[in-house]
């Protein structure tokens, strides 16, 4: 069974770290002045907007010991990756969860940081979330569905979400734990010590700026590796900056998806609010949720 | 490689001296196993013999096909000129002249072709006429018992490097990583000296009449040492993209080679993490580094480290040797590999590669 950590009461401490790219700390004001409005004491760490003049927030050292920090004390409550990029590959194998797994906290993010939530459900059985980091809140963001998600998500309150019909949808019920992320990021997963089973859940993906080929490619390894076959149900996110190649792929993304489950029945859902898209609410990975697809549309309720 | 060394190796064996394997060198590897996933299914058959596909005579056919990517009847020209002056008979597949959108055809369509070249006796090797995308869609599909009954050469690289892998883990039967149809010069006079040398090496490969020999320019990020084993790998970015499938390779013991282009640094390094946490660089018994063509950084993300760097850093704990930019990859020197048969590696002021069976003479 999933272990939830607790969920956040006003005074608890949330640290703001940057395991993987570059985060100026003005880009995360927003979000630090939101926490604090929310009641929560907010902890930056030294790799967001620190010294690193190159594509990471700081050295594997410097992100390491941020996050390591992060999990370790136990006066946090809460991990918020300032954003992902790249970078937790270099470090995952290095992170040392005991502690974490004697006092198990929220971790939050998506992108690159669906290693972390990957990681941390195949060998620990811990939720996460996936969910916006601090570059969400700019712009108008804090007032907005997708960080009002997560503070929903992170105050235990039932999250309830909805998406419309789709043409390719599978219609279904089914409750199931949630597992996914980012597509690229679970295909670099597979077989390595990081790769959750999706068996029996149900399974969320998305991606940005890859080429449609590429996506084809990587949905068939996850095939191949028997991540699709017993899926409770599939959730296709949003797929956003595409690129096709010179000569076109033939296939819409949709189409991709699709054809790369064909030979399965679970209840699938397409364009589901969650991604690097304008959309993207809070999902606690691991968790039961209540998943139903009619031609009406598509809800997804936690359990 | 210069066209000189190249075709020295081809006219004289013995050009190297003795090579001595240091076998310190796996003993120095005794850091612990990063943790990886069982082993696949696939990876059992890596353990049996090596079936290496009789070595092709006069007369013998060349099937050529496109379990990928399209191609024109004419751009298959130039490779059928050139293979039937070898004194091969060469057999276009269905597929040469086909096209559905990126693919030589529908998937059934390639895939039926293919099946009939394993399956058809007269043909002892099959050349893709390119890569592109697409063997992914057939490789299950594929019904590979004609070819453990009478092996052949399968020949590819890029995309094809899925076939090549996926043969070698599931039936252990050696191929060649080369050159295909679609790198072939309309025009040979014109074509540059390491080019002709590099489709001259496939001839080679196939004819089997003596062991193949490659020499590298040295580079000074090179870590010098001696290694044996069998020759595997191939496009890192396919190689990645088979982790976990019955596809896998197994590279314990093994000199691994890797090419890629047009990826970002960013992602090679994200790649050489995977072949890591994948248990596929702690054991290897040599490295060899091929071409990488590498998109650049977008502004603002510039990564600051080249492929060297990366590539030095994730082998930093092992002893084995590296070289980098052997010729081999999506470039105009692009030797023909015996891929799974054994090798030496001698990394020094000389780069040797060298195939160490003993040759089949005809």
């Amino acid at each position: 069974m999933i272990l939830r950590p607790p969920y956040l009461r006003p005074g608890d401490a949330i640290a703001i770290v940057c395991p993987a790219g570059y985060l100026p700390l003005e880009r995360a004001q927003a979000c630090i002045d939101t926490l604090e409005l929310w009641g929560y004491r907010v902890r930056i760490g030294p790799t967001l907007g620190g010294d690193s003049d190159n594509y990471f927030s700081g050295g594997d050292e410097a992100r390491l010991a941020d996050l390591q920090r992060a999990l370790d004390d136990p006066a946090v409550n809460a991990i918020l990756c300032g954003r992902g990029g790249y970078g937790l590959s270099r470090i995952i194998d290095r992170i040392d969860f005991t502690r974490f797994r004697q006092r198990p906290k929220w971790v939050i993010g998506y992108s690159d940081i669906t290693l972390l939530h990957s990681h941390i459900e195949a060998n620990y059985h811990i939720a996460t979330l996936h969910a916006p980091m601090a570059a969400a809140f700019n712009e108008g963001g804090a007032g907005g569905v997708n960080v009002r998600s997560l503070r929903q998500a992170l105050e235990g309150e039932d999250l309830n979400y909805t998406s419309a019909p789709h043409a390719f949808n599978r219609p279904g019920q089914v409750s199931a734990p949630l597992t996914g992320g980012n597509l690229a990021l679970l295909a670099h997963l597979a077989g390595t010590a990081s790769a959750a089973s999706t068996a029996g859940k149900v399974l969320f993906l998305e991606d940005v700026g890859e080429y449609l080929y590429n996506i084809d490619r990587m949905l068939l390894q996850l095939k191949r590796s028997g991540s699709l076959d017993r899926l409770a149900g599939l959730i296709a996110g949003s797929f956003i900056e595409l690129k096709d190649t010179m000569r076109p792929f033939g296939a819409t993304v949709e189409e991709i998806i699709r054809d790369a489950i064909k030979d399965y029945d679970y209840p699938v859902c397409f364009g589901f609010p969650v991604g690097h898209g304008v959309q993207n609410v809070a999902l606690r990975t691991g968790v039961p949720h209540r998943l139903s697809i009619t031609d009406e549309g598509v809800s997804l309720q936690s359990i | 490689m210069n066209r000189k060394n190249f075709l020295t190796s081809v006219l004289g064996l013995g050009a190297l001296g003795p090579i001595c394997i240091d076998k310190s060198k796996s003993a120095a590897q005794a850091t612990p196993a990063p943790p990886h996933a069982q082993s696949e299914p696939g990876t059992s058959a890596q353990n049996q013999p090596l079936l290496i596909p009789p070595y092709l005579k006069s007369g013998d056919g060349i099937g050529i096909t496109c379990p990928a990517g399209d191609i024109t009847v004419k751009e298959i020209q130039p490779a059928v000129q050139l293979i039937e002056s070898w004194g091969f008979k060469t057999i276009a597949g269905s597929t040469v002249g086909k096209k559905d959108f990126i693919y030589g055809g529908t998937d059934a369509e390639r895939l039926a072709d293919f099946q009939s070249m394993l399956d058809n006796p007269d043909i002892k090797a099959i050349l893709c006429a390119r890569g592109g995308y697409g063997s992914v869609h057939l490789v299950d599909q594929l019904d590979f018992s004609s070819l453990l009954k009478y092996p052949k050469w399968i020949i590819g690289f890029s995309d094809i490097t899925v076939l090549l892998c996926h043969i070698h883990a599931n039936l252990h039967i050696a191929s060649i990583h080369s050159k295909m149809c679609n790198s072939f010069p309309d025009d040979w006079s014109k074509a540059e000296p390491v080019q002709v040398a590099s489709i001259l090496s496939l001839r080679q490969a196939l004819s089997g009449n003596e062991k193949m020999q490659y020499t590298a320019t040295p580079h000074p990020r090179n870590r010098p040492g001696a290694a044996e084993g069998q020759l595997v790998g191939g496009n890192l970015k396919t190689i990645e993209t088979l982790a976990g499938t019955r596809s896998d390779i197994d590279t314990a013991g093994k000199i691994l080679f890797v090419e890629d282009t047009g990826e970002y640094l960013y992602s090679i390094d994200r790649m050489f993490w995977h072949l890591q946490r994948t248990g596929k660089l702690d054991r290897l018994s040599g490295l060899i580094v091929g071409g990488f063509k590498v998109k650049p950084d977008d502004p603002g993300e510039e990564f600051g480290r080249t492929v060297y760097d990366i590539v030095t850093e994730r082998v930093g704990p092992f002893g084995y040797p590296v070289c980098f930019d052997f010729p081999v990859g999506h470039q105009k020197e692009n030797y023909a590999f015996k891929y799974g048969v054994p090798h030496t590696l001698v990394v020094g002021d000389q780069v040797n590669l060298t195939e160490t069976t003993k040759p089949i003479l005809t």
